[in-house]
């Protein structure tokens, strides 16, 4: 049972990162960004040529965020500048990123076990070489959601992080303050969309294999744990937006869990999953709605 | 109004109280029977009836379920994210063996089993090598497609065809590695190779309508997941254009493909249920060597056939077995 929390919540920190970057997109920037679909699989592709041919995996993490920056600019590029819907510039990066990635990977690739990986590299082994693998599969994993959420916080207490939060609430705020809101937008997809394919790459560090179709439904996914998450915590206004999409991460991986724990026939997992994120956002939203009619009978 | 809400939410508290519940109770119970997890990525015939001679191969040695194995399948429905989530579960049930059924759930079965060492069997894999599943308490049955048979089949079925059309998806590694080989084989039976990739599911019926109008003699079809699923309306297609389809097992010529020289699935589950029950018994999935399928038959569809205008060769139908 230990081991089922244990993994459960590994999946639930590794795949915080993507959340975090819908996070912004959908929540922040209001912008429904499907180039995701794309650059998680960008950034599993890229670690997985890299450590395949020798090179540090943490140095792998970072050339992950670097390729996936990128393809959220060329997002935000066809969408601000060449005046594409944002749906349709998602959808464009997203289309050509599936051959990109197998032009990079050649195709689906493994990475053997004798390379390191984030979880067995020299460094990790000097802090937590004391744990068995899936123990440090955890600490890393929560480390590492745990640092680019302070990173984002701090980020968006800075002058530029509060102009980003503006963009998608008060776009008008933006231009008063002399600031290009399309240079923001970009800005947003660029940040975005590295920390999708940061995740990749931690995932496929994780599994030791890129496949071309892990991107598929990532999205959807992001989009689901931001929703759980916020609607979860939207009654205490002091939880941050980054720690409640931790939280909604963890919750979507626990819901799965538990379909598949509950030993149904095979082809219901998707039902039972649906029906759990309804409960989830069934009981979050009757808070909301019980609190709002307080409120109401005050003012009455 | 707010009385109605009150207990609405209790109800919903209540049933996932019940859902939790019984999650944990599903955790717990096992015994002292070993726990064979199997992971199966998706549903389609070939796939199903992978996992069903798997349990056939058990039974054959002696292996009774409930007495000595129980079996926890679970099925991905071809989602990658499920297939990892899988995976971990039987890791953490620390369940006596993984057996998984293609390959995007033996590379999740093989990264989970890692720690605990737990053996993984696998099946339905074209390239076991090239997907780096030879490594460690690892073992399993390849589903490797027996090209210069099939090429040999149609070669004596249509001895004037010259172009033989297949539909692949450029994704999966399987596929990719089939057309390479026919690439490689098809001169020498006097053939040339016309492909077309396609990224989705949703674009294989119009990949389907260009070969037709390439004016291929036949299609050979893959054991491509992609295609497999649109087989019956790349069928009914090319019905229309009179040409005809070779499959690549024997669910494919149900369908209604005239012939093919393939591999049963079912005998290929048999074999790696064969090789499960090696492993529980005490052997190590690392010392059993991973195997192939090395007996080919020959399956027609004498319907499909005769709809086609092909005679099949008397030594051809002497030994093919009709598939129905």
């Amino acid at each position: 049972m230990l081991d089922l929390i244990i993994s459960t919540l590994t999946q639930g920190f590794i795949y915080a990162l993507l959340s975090y970057g819908i996070y912004i997109t959908y929540k922040i920037l209001d912008f429904p960004d499907l180039t995701v679909d794309g650059s998680f699989p960008l950034g599993a592709a890229v670690t997985a040529v890299l450590l395949t041919s020798g090179w540090d995996p943490y140095l792998s993490l970072l050339a992950a965020v670097a390729v996936g920056a990128l393809a959220g600019f060329v997002t935000g590029l066809i969408h601000v500048r060449l005046g594409v819907r944002d749906l349709l510039a998602g959808i464009i990066t997203m289309t050509a990123l599936f051959s990109i990635n197998l032009q990079i990977a050649g195709s689906n690739l493994y990475v053997e076990r004798e390379i390191d990986t984030i979880f067995t590299a020299p460094a990790t082994m000097a802090l937590f070489g004391g744990m068995s693998l899936m123990g440090r599969k955890l600490v890393v994993s929560l480390l590492l959601a745990v640092l680019v959420k302070l990173l984002l916080d701090v980020y968006f207490s800075t002058k530029n992080g509060l102009l980003l939060r503006a963009v998608g609430d008060n776009s008008t705020l933006v231009t008063t303050l002399a600031r290009d809101k399309g240079s923001m937008k970009i800005l947003g997809l660029v940040i975005a969309n590295a920390l999708v394919a940061l995740s990749g790459s931690v995932v496929c560090q994780e599994q030791r294999a890129f496949s071309s179709t892990m991107g598929t439904g990532q999205m959807v996914f992001g989009l689901a744990t931001v929703i759980i998450g916020t609607t979860l915590f939207k009654k205490l206004s002091f939880v941050k937006g980054t720690t409640a999409v931790v939280a909604g991460s963890i919750v979507y991986k626990i819901c799965i869990q538990l379909a598949i724990s509950l030993g149904l026939p095979a082809n219901l997992l998707k039902l039972v999953t649906a029906a759990l994120f309804l409960i989830i956002l069934v009981l979050g939203e009757q808070k909301k709605l019980s609190l709002h009619r307080k409120g109401g009978a005050k003012h009455a | 109004m707010k009385k109605l809400n009150k207990i609405s939410r209790k109800i919903f508290a209540l049933a996932l109280a019940v859902v939790l519940a019984v999650s944990l109770a599903a955790c717990g119970a096992n015994g002292g029977v070993p726990v064979i997890g199997l992971s199966q990525y998706g549903e389609h015939a070939s796939l199903d009836n992978c996992r069903l001679g798997f349990v056939q191969g058990l039974t054959d040695a002696g292996l009774t379920e409930g007495e000595d194995y129980t079996l926890d399948y679970q099925n991905a429905g071809f989602d990658d994210n499920i297939a990892i989530q899988i995976a971990q579960n039987f890791a953490a049930q620390n369940v006596a063996l993984m057996c998984a059924v293609a390959t995007p759930s033996a590379t999740a079965c093989y990264a989970a089993a890692e720690d605990k060492d737990i053996p993984v069997i696998y099946n339905a894999i074209s390239d076991p090598e090239a997907a780096g599943l030879t490594v460690g308490n690892i073992s399993g049955v390849s589903d490797k497609l027996p090209v210069a048979a099939q090429l040999q089949l149609i070669r004596a079925m249509q001895p004037d065809a010259a172009v033989i059309g297949i539909l692949y998806t450029t994704s999966e590694p399987n596929s990719v590695s089939a057309i390479a080989e026919y690439e490689a084989l098809a001169g020498e039976y006097g053939f040339t190779i016309d492909a077309i990739g396609v990224t989705a599911q949703s674009e294989v019926t119009q990949a389907a309508d260009t070969l037709i109008q390439h004016g291929v003699d036949c299609f050979s079809n893959l054991t491509d997941n992609n295609v497999v699923g649109v087989l019956p309306s790349i069928l009914e297609k090319t019905n229309e254009a009179g040409i005809p389809v070779y499959g690549s097992e024997i669910e494919q010529v149900k369908l209604g493909c005239v012939a093919s020289a393939g591999i049963d699935y079912f005998e290929l589950g048999r074999q790696a249920g064969a090789m499960a029950a090696r492993v529980l018994a005490g052997e190590s999935a690392a010392d059993i060597p991973g195997e192939t399928v090395t007996n080919f038959e020959t399956y027609i569809n004498s319907a499909a056939l005769t709809e086609m205008g092909i005679s099949v060769p008397a030594d051809i139908a002497e030994k093919a077995i009709e598939a129905e």
